[in-house]
């Protein structure tokens, strides 16, 4: 495998990269390192993991984090309803305690909770475990032990050991430090906003049959816009939003009212929004776009 | 086969060079970049950059500091090559650019141990006078960090109580069996219950005098931070008089709280009078904000120009109905300093923690204490 051939396999995604973040991917998959990948929310760093598995023909397993997340939603539980109903159901049975003991503390009473999962799936997955830096620091060195064993200790079955290692995303928006001894453990990407070229090249790729022009008028517009102090910078998730409502709304070019009436799409938050409003001639004018309008 | 060699002895020598610079970067590093050189030809400078790049930087500002490292040290690397050169002739003259000196050095053998960045907050920053526009809110965000994590400690600290929940953490066997005596004690629904949360409130007074001039700008991004961090939370800003700044504090962005500050500041930087101020407190809003949940921060350097048993009292009355009192005070950080303010003396009896806070770095310590 060839890092040209990754990036090719990342383009027929529909996955516009650069060099940087094509090494990393190759990288990662050579050396079998989890990738962990920051940066601002919207720049496409779930989408890499998904990307990821398509290319890769595999499924992918997602663990979302959170405050509060623990072992027991990371990995396993058993479903004590079942064992409870079985137990009762079998009451008048003759087999031995033992025997029910196995019975109930066996695969079919086991919960699977994403880790587990990936570690026993039938092929190697793609895992990816977003938003780590939600999740608290206790769950981050849990996380590391699974990370370094590839297995699960289960007290009342037994050591599970994974069947195939999994390729591990983890993705951080930066919340909090990550500890040095996870970072160490993984290779890292940082994904900022993309450049003019790029974010282009990225609208005209997702947004099919879109005009050349919009996509050009959008992507210089969110560029000034992302120069703005704003509270919630919008990512590419949002240009992509944006261009396909426009697109949808069979509208050929940018005009003020047109982005008045669509700015919802772009920012969420409404000081954002007042604040664009009342400077939006401002933006239009930078973006080049204000001339032309009132030319034609 | 020479050539890799070479190759590696760069890469190693590299690695140490990044080490000097503060990079982690161990025997495995060094190993992983040889493993996987083997995937590449050389011939591509820009892919052996990238290369090196993300397999040794492990943060945002690793990689932001790397693309100058390279350079300066491949570009110094050819230079020491040629100077090794002519060294069999002659002695390698000093060389003349100041600011590669010490990569120089090291190159040629000789160490420094001087390299170090320092980054901090200067305590003798000051503002000019009540401009709170000159007050920086890049520190913002590190300080929520560190408070948030303070304040988590805060929560988490006495409760091991369980509260029912239907989140699935632990099953609580005593209301499962309850609710299920119904059905003649077949235990089908299941109830569940989880750490009980902590709901302490905080409580923070925040002396704004003349005397505390010096660290306005810490105290502002630290009342911000504090009070973006933790919701369930009172500020009160005092000098000569009293005033509630909560509502002030809880916009969404620091300019903009500084801007509402700047236009209230009458009593900013004036005398102190923390027993009145205290007492102004006490009277009408102490029954209603301290009760036993209650962690009252209190920030001033104990300077007071007003009446010592007034402060006192008010600190006896805090003292009594909250939960603990928590004075931080920013002058406590010098070695000499003994508490031997009248106000302080005064006030010290009735202190649960005493600490001092003036940056970022003493706020982390500050998470042990509490």
């Amino acid at each position: 495998m060839h890092l040209s051939d990754i990036q090719n396999m990342l383009q027929q995604q529909g996955y516009i990269t650069d060099k940087a973040v094509a090494m990393s991917v190759f990288l990662s998959l050579q050396l079998q390192k989890p990738l962990l990948i920051e940066g601002p929310a919207g720049v496409g760093k779930t989408e890499i993991a998904k990307v990821m598995a398509t290319a890769l023909q595999t499924d992918l397993i997602r663990l979302q984090c959170y405050e509060g997340l623990d072992a027991t939603h990371a990995l396993y539980e058993w479903n004590y309803q079942r064992q409870l109903l079985h137990l009762k159901m079998t009451e008048h049975d003759t087999h031995s305690i033992d025997e029910k003991e196995k019975t109930i503390f066996s695969d079919a009473f086991l919960m699977k909770r994403p880790l587990l999962q990936a570690i026993t799936h039938h092929q190697k997955p793609v895992l990816l475990i977003d938003e780590i830096d939600r999740s608290d620091e206790e769950f981050e060195s849990f996380l590391l032990e699974v990370l370094s064993e590839w297995q699960i200790t289960i007290p009342e079955t037994g050591t599970i050991k994974a069947t195939h290692i999994p390729q591990v995303i983890l993705t951080s928006n930066r919340t909090r430090e990550l500890s040095e001894a996870l970072r160490r453990r993984c290779l890292y990407l940082y994904i900022d906003y993309p450049d003019f070229d790029k974010e282009w090249l990225i609208v005209k790729n997702k947004v099919p049959g879109i005009d050349a022009k919009l996509a050009e008028q959008i992507t210089r517009f969110m560029q000034q816009l992302r120069t703005m102090k704003l509270e919630k910078t919008p990512g590419i998730a949002e240009t992509i939003d944006w261009a396909t409502a426009l697109a949808t709304l069979h509208i050929a070019h940018l005009d003020k009212s047109i982005i008045e009436q669509t700015l919802g799409v772009v920012l969420k938050e409404w000081s954002d929004t007042r604040q664009v409003q009342l400077s939006l001639s401002e933006l239009l004018e930078k973006t080049g776009i204000h001339s032309k309008v009132s030319s034609e | 086969m020479n050539r890799l060699t070479s190759l590696s002895k760069n890469i190693i020598q590299f690695s140490r060079y990044l080490r000097l610079q503060g990079f982690t970067v161990g025997i495995e590093e060094e190993a992983l970049i040889l493993q996987s050189l083997q995937h590449f030809d050389f011939s591509s400078h820009e892919l052996f950059f990238l290369l090196l790049k993300t397999i040794i930087c492990r943060s945002k500002a690793q990689l932001d500091a790397f693309d100058n490292l390279f350079n300066e040290y491949w570009k110094q690397l050819n230079k020491a090559v040629d100077a090794k050169q002519k060294e069999a002739a002659k002695k390698k003259p000093p060389t003349p650019r100041e600011q590669f000196a010490s990569l120089n050095a090291w190159l040629h053998g000789h160490r420094h141990q001087e390299i170090e960045e320092t980054s901090g907050y200067s305590i003798h920053e000051s503002l000019s006078q009540k401009d709170f526009a000159a007050v920086p809110d890049n520190e913002v965000s590190e300080l929520m960090k560190a408070i948030q994590h303070l304040s988590k400690r805060l929560a988490a600290k006495s409760n091991r109580r369980y509260e029912v929940s239907n989140k699935h953490d632990l099953p609580h066997l005593r209301a499962t069996l309850r609710k299920n005596l119904r059905r003649g004690g077949e235990l089908i629904e299941i109830v569940h219950r989880r750490p009980k949360r902590n709901r302490v409130k905080l409580l923070m007074l925040c002396d704004v005098s003349k005397s505390m001039e010096l660290y306005s700008a810490f105290l502002l991004q630290f009342m911000y931070a504090f009070q973006q961090a933790y919701s369930r939370m009172e500020t009160f800003v005092f000098s000569t008089s009293l005033k509630r700044v909560t509502p002030m504090l809880k916009l969404n962005s620091f300019r903009e709280t500084l801007d509402l500050l700047s236009k209230e500041q009458e009593g900013w930087h004036g005398g102190t009078r923390i027993g009145e101020s205290l007492n102004t407190f006490v009277k009408d809003y102490g029954r209603k904000l301290i009760d036993s949940k209650t962690i009252v921060i209190i920030l001033s350097d104990g300077w007071d120009t007003g009446k010592i048993d007034l402060l006192e009292k008010s600190m006896q009355m805090i003292h009594a109905r909250s939960k603990k009192v928590i004075w931080l005070n920013p002058l406590a950080g010098y070695t000499a300093w003994r508490p031997e303010v009248a106000g302080m003396k005064a006030a010290l009896p009735y202190v649960d923690v005493f600490a001092a806070v003036y940056n970022i770095e003493s706020l982390r310590k500050l998470g042990r204490w509490l």
